[in-house]
C-alpha cells in the first residue's frame, strides 16, 4: 500500500521546470521518500561533502538553520538542480526531478 | 573475537615510551658534549643570511631552523605583539609568511590575495595587493577548506598555487601578474593547496584531490614562464610516472613494470588519486627532491584490491629530469586514509658507527621513519604517537603488521581504529635543530569508530565512503607536542595539549620552540627540557607555521598567522574550539618595533613632524 501511494505521488509530481521556490514538495512527509533521499544521499556522493549524518565537512551543514541559498523546498530542488557559484555541482543531468525530490524530502526530515 | 583482539591491541598502543614535560630533564648521559641528543646534523642550503626566511621550511632539506638568537631563554617572557594584520578572509590560515630584504610576503587562503608588507616603516604597511580571482567552482572541490600552505620567492617573482589548479607569479616589486598556468580542470576535482617549492630556475608543484577521484601528479615548472620542465603521473604506467632505468625502490615487492596499474583491479588507477599535495625538500648534493602522496581512491578499501601503488608513498625523483630514483610505499593498500604526503625533513645521522644521508617522516599512520635518502632502505619506524592498526613496522619488509581488528568493514561499524583519517600528525609541519639533534612536531592523539560504504565515481564529486565518528586517544587530550630522537626512534619529551596540534613548528639558536594551539595559545618552549617558556592568547586557532626573522631595525621577531580552518574542524564540537579568524601576529621583546609605541610620535599624515610643543607649554 505505502509503495502504490508512491508510485501515484511519483506520478503526479511536477516536471522539473516548473519548480520555483514556492512549489510545494509533493513528496513531503512521504516515509518511502525520505529512506529512498536517504539511499541517493550516500550513493549520489552528497554524504562526501555533507557527511554521513548532514553535519557538513567539506559542505555546508544541513541540519542546522543557516540555509545560504534558501531553506523552502523549492529553494533546496532548485540548489540540488541547478548547483551554485561555489562549487556545488549541478545534479540535473544526474538524478531526476523525482529523485531530487526525494533527496529534499531527506534533508527535510532532519529538520523536524 | 574481534573485540578481544582490539583490546589487546589498545593495549599495545597506548604503550608508547614518552616522557611528560613535568618529568625530570632528560638523563645528560644522553646529551653528547656539544649538547646535541644524538649527533644528527643537517645542510642547510641555500644558506640565506640568517634574519631572511625566504621558503617555507627556510631552507631546502625542511627544517625550519632559524640560526637566530636575540630572543632567547632570558628574555623570551616579554615577547609582546609589537604589530597585526588581519588580510579579511576566513577560511584556515596555513602558510608560513615570507620575508624576503625589507618585505614580507603573505598569500591568503581563497580567493589566494597576495600581500607585500614593507617592513622598513612603521606598522609595516601594505606596498601592494594583488588579487587574481581564481574560479569560486574550487570551493566545492577542496576537500579539507580552501586552504593554501605556502607561497615561494624566487627571481623577483611571488610564485603561488590558486584553489582552481593554476599556478601564478607576481611581481614582487609591483605586485603585476608575471604568468599563470592552468594546470588541471578543477571542475574534475583536483585543486592546489600545495605550498610551491623553488629550486634554482623550477618551482615544483603537486595536486590535491586525494578524496575526489581525481589522478594526481607532480611537476616542475620554469620559474621564468611557468611552462612545464616535467610532469610525473603518482599512478598509471610506468612511462606518465617518469619510472625509467634510474628507478631501484630498496624492497622488492616494489620492484616491476607498471605497478602503478597492476595494483588495481582494471583501470581503477585512474581515480585512484595519490595526490602529492604535501612539502618538498631537495638534496643540492644528490640534485633530488622528495615528496608525498596522499590517500588512493577510494576511501573504501574492498573497492580496490591490491597495493594500490603509488598511493601513501613518498618518492625521490632527480630534480632536473623527474626520473624516479626510489620510492616507498608507508601503508601499502591503505585501508584508513592514512596518506604519504607529511614532510620529509633531511638530516644526516651517527648509524652504526658510519654517516648516514637520512629523511625523517612523522607518518599519519603514527610511525615515525627515519629513511635513508640516497636509497629508501628504512632504517627506522618506532610509533610517536597513539595507534593501534599495526604492531609494528617490519625492517626486513618494509610492510607495516597489520592488526586483524583494524580492518574496516561495509555496512558495519568497527569501533576504535586509532588514528582515524586524519592521523597522529597531519600535513602541519615538524622542525630540527642542529643544536639537539631533535625533531619537534604537533601531533594528535585521536581514534574513529568506522563504516565504510561502497561508493561511485561521479567525476567532481568526493569518492570516498568513510564515515567516521573521531573521539579523543587514551587520557582524552586530543594533542600533543613532542621532541621526537630520529636515531634510537623515541620521544624525549611531549606537552599534552586539550585540542589536535595542528600548528607547524620553528626552533631556534637559542634552543626555543615555538608552537601554536587550536584553542588559540601561541608558545615558546625549551627545546631540551620541553618546559614551556612563554604562552600568548591569539585571536583564532594556529595552525599555521610560525617563523623567525630579522627587521630592518636589526631586532629578532616571531610570526605566525591565526585564523581557524583545515582539517581542525573536526575539533568543531570540542568545548572552546574558536571562530574564525585571519590575523598575522609578529612578536619581539617588548613588543618593541620601528616607529612603534613612545617612538611613534607623530602621524604618517602630517609629515614633516609639527613643530614641537616647548616643555613648559605642555605642563600647562
Amino acid at each position: 500500500m505505502r509503495k502504490l501511494l508512491f508510485a501515484l505521488v511519483l506520478m503526479t509530481s511536477p516536471a522539473k521546470a516548473q519548480v520555483t521556490a514556492d512549489t510545494a514538495n509533493p513528496l513531503a512527509g512521504n516515509a518511502d521518500a525520505v529512506e529512498a533521499g536517504h539511499q541517493l544521499f550516500g550513493k549520489m556522493n552528497c554524504a562526501g561533502c555533507h557527511a554521513y549524518d548532514l553535519t557538513g565537512g567539506m559542505g555546508p551543514d544541513l541540519t542546522d538553520n543557516s540555509w545560504q541559498y534558501g531553506s523552502k523546498p523549492g529553494e533546496i530542488y532548485h540548489t540540488i538542480a541547478e548547483g551554485t557559484p561555489r562549487g556545488m555541482p549541478a545534479w540535473k543531468d544526474k538524478m531526476t526531478a523525482d529523485e531530487i525530490w526525494q533527496v529534499v524530502t531527506y534533508i527535510q526530515s532532519k529538520h523536524q | 573475537m574481534r573485540k578481544s583482539l582490539l583490546a589487546v591491541t589498545l593495549l599495545c598502543g597506548a604503550a608508547i615510551p614518552a616522557m611528560s614535560a613535568d618529568a625530570p630533564a632528560p638523563d645528560k648521559k644522553e646529551v653528547a658534549a656539544n649538547g646535541s641528543f644524538t649527533g644528527a646534523t643537517a645542510n642547510f642550503a641555500p644558506n640565506d643570511p640568517a634574519g631572511q626566511w625566504t621558503r617555507q621550511a627556510r631552507d631546502y632539506a625542511n627544517t625550519r631552523y632559524s640560526p637566530l638568537t636575540q630572543i632567547n631563554k632570558a628574555n623570551v617572557a616579554r615577547l609582546r605583539i609589537a604589530w597585526t594584520f588581519s588580510d579579511g578572509q576566513m577560511y584556515g590560515h596555513e602558510g608560513a609568511p615570507l620575508v624576503v630584504g625589507d618585505t614580507m610576503y603573505l598569500v591568503t587562503p581563497f580567493p589566494n590575495i597576495a600581500y607585500a608588507l614593507d617592513l622598513s616603516k612603521p606598522g609595516a604597511p601594505i606596498k601592494w595587493v594583488f588579487q587574481p580571482n581564481p574560479d569560486p567552482r574550487a570551493i566545492g572541490e577542496a576537500c579539507c577548506d580552501k586552504v593554501l600552505r605556502g607561497w615561494a620567492y624566487a627571481d623577483g617573482k611571488l610564485i603561488y598555487n590558486l584553489l582552481d589548479a593554476n599556478t601564478v607569479a607576481v611581481d614582487a616589486q609591483t605586485g603585476k601578474e608575471v604568468w599563470r598556468v592552468k594546470l588541471d580542470d578543477v571542475t574534475n576535482g583536483t585543486t592546489t593547496t600545495q605550498a610551491a617549492f623553488v629550486v634554482g630556475d623550477k618551482v615544483y608543484v603537486g595536486s590535491s584531490g586525494g578524496e575526489l577521484g581525481t589522478n594526481g601528479w607532480f611537476q616542475a615548472l620554469n620559474v621564468k614562464d611557468g611552462s612545464t620542465a616535467w610532469k610525473a603521473f603518482t599512478n598509471g604506467p610506468d612511462s606518465g610516472m617518469l619510472i625509467g632505468p634510474q628507478f631501484k625502490p630498496f624492497y622488492s615487492w616494489m620492484v616491476g613494470k607498471d605497478l602503478g596499474v597492476t595494483t588495481w583491479p582494471g583501470e581503477m588507477w585512474k581515480q585512484g588519486a595519490s595526490a602529492p599535495w604535501g612539502f618538498v625538500s631537495y638534496d643540492p648534493d644528490l640534485n633530488e627532491v622528495y615528496y608525498g602522496t596522499s590517500n588512493p581512491g577510494p576511501r573504501t578499501p574492498s573497492q580496490r584490491p591490491g597495493l594500490n601503488l603509488w598511493s601513501s608513498a613518498l618518492f625521490a625523483r632527480d630534480a632536473t629530469s623527474g626520473q624516479a630514483k626510489w620510492a616507498y610505499q608507508f601503508t601499502p593498500h591503505d585501508e584508513w586514509d592514512y596518506d604519504g604526503i607529511n614532510e620529509n625533513v633531511l638530516i644526516d645521522i651517527p648509524w652504526k658507527g658510519a654517516r648516514r644521508k637520512v629523511l625523517v617522516h612523522f607518518n599519519r599512520n603514527g610511525f615515525a621513519y627515519t629513511i635513508d635518502r640516497t636509497n629508501g632502505e628504512v632504517l627506522v619506524a618506532e610509533q610517536f604517537g597513539h595507534q593501534n592498526w599495526a604492531s609494528k613496522i617490519d625492517l626486513t619488509t618494509g610492510k607495516p603488521v597489520v592488526n586483524d581488528a583494524a580492518h574496516p568493514i561495509v555496512e558495519k561499524k568497527v569501533e576504535n581504529i586509532c588514528p582515524p583519517d586524519i592521523g597522529v600528525k597531519n600535513w602541519n609541519p615538524s622542525a630540527f635543530s642542529p643544536r639537539t639533534g631533535l625533531l619537534y612536531a604537533g601531533i594528535f592523539n585521536s581514534c574513529m569508530d568506522l563504516t565504510n560504504h561502497i561508493v561511485k565515481y561521479i567525476p567532481g564529486s568526493p569518492y570516498d565512503g568513510m564515515e567516521m565518528v573521531r573521539h579523543a586517544g587514551p587520557g582524552g587530550n586530543w594533542g600533543e607536542f613532542i621532541a621526537w630522537d630520529p636515531v634510537k626512534g623515541k620521544r624525549v619529551w611531549s606537552l599534552k595539549e586539550d585540542m589536535m596540534t595542528w600548528s607547524g613548528v620553528v626552533v631556534t639558536g637559542s634552543d626555543l620552540v615555538f608552537y601554536g594551539t587550536l584553542d588559540g595559545w601561541f608558545r615558546a618552549v625549551d627545546a631540551r627540557t620541553g618546559k614551556v617558556m612563554w604562552s600568548q592568547k591569539v585571536g583564532s586557532a594556529i595552525m599555521s607555521q610560525p617563523i623567525a626573522f630579522m627587521g630592518p631595525d636589526k631586532r629578532e621577531y616571531i610570526a605566525v598567522y591565526s585564523g581557524v580552518g583545515g582539517g581542525a574542524g573536526v575539533n568543531r564540537r570540542v568545548n572552546g574550539f574558536p571562530p574564525g579568524g585571519n590575523t598575522l601576529y609578529v612578536f619581539s621583546v617588548d613588543g618593541a618595533g620601528i616607529g612603534l609605541g613612545q617612538t611613534q610620535l607623530r602621524t604618517n599624515a602630517s609629515m614633516p613632524a609639527p613643530v614641537s610643543v616647548p616643555p613648559a607649554a605642555a605642563h600647562n
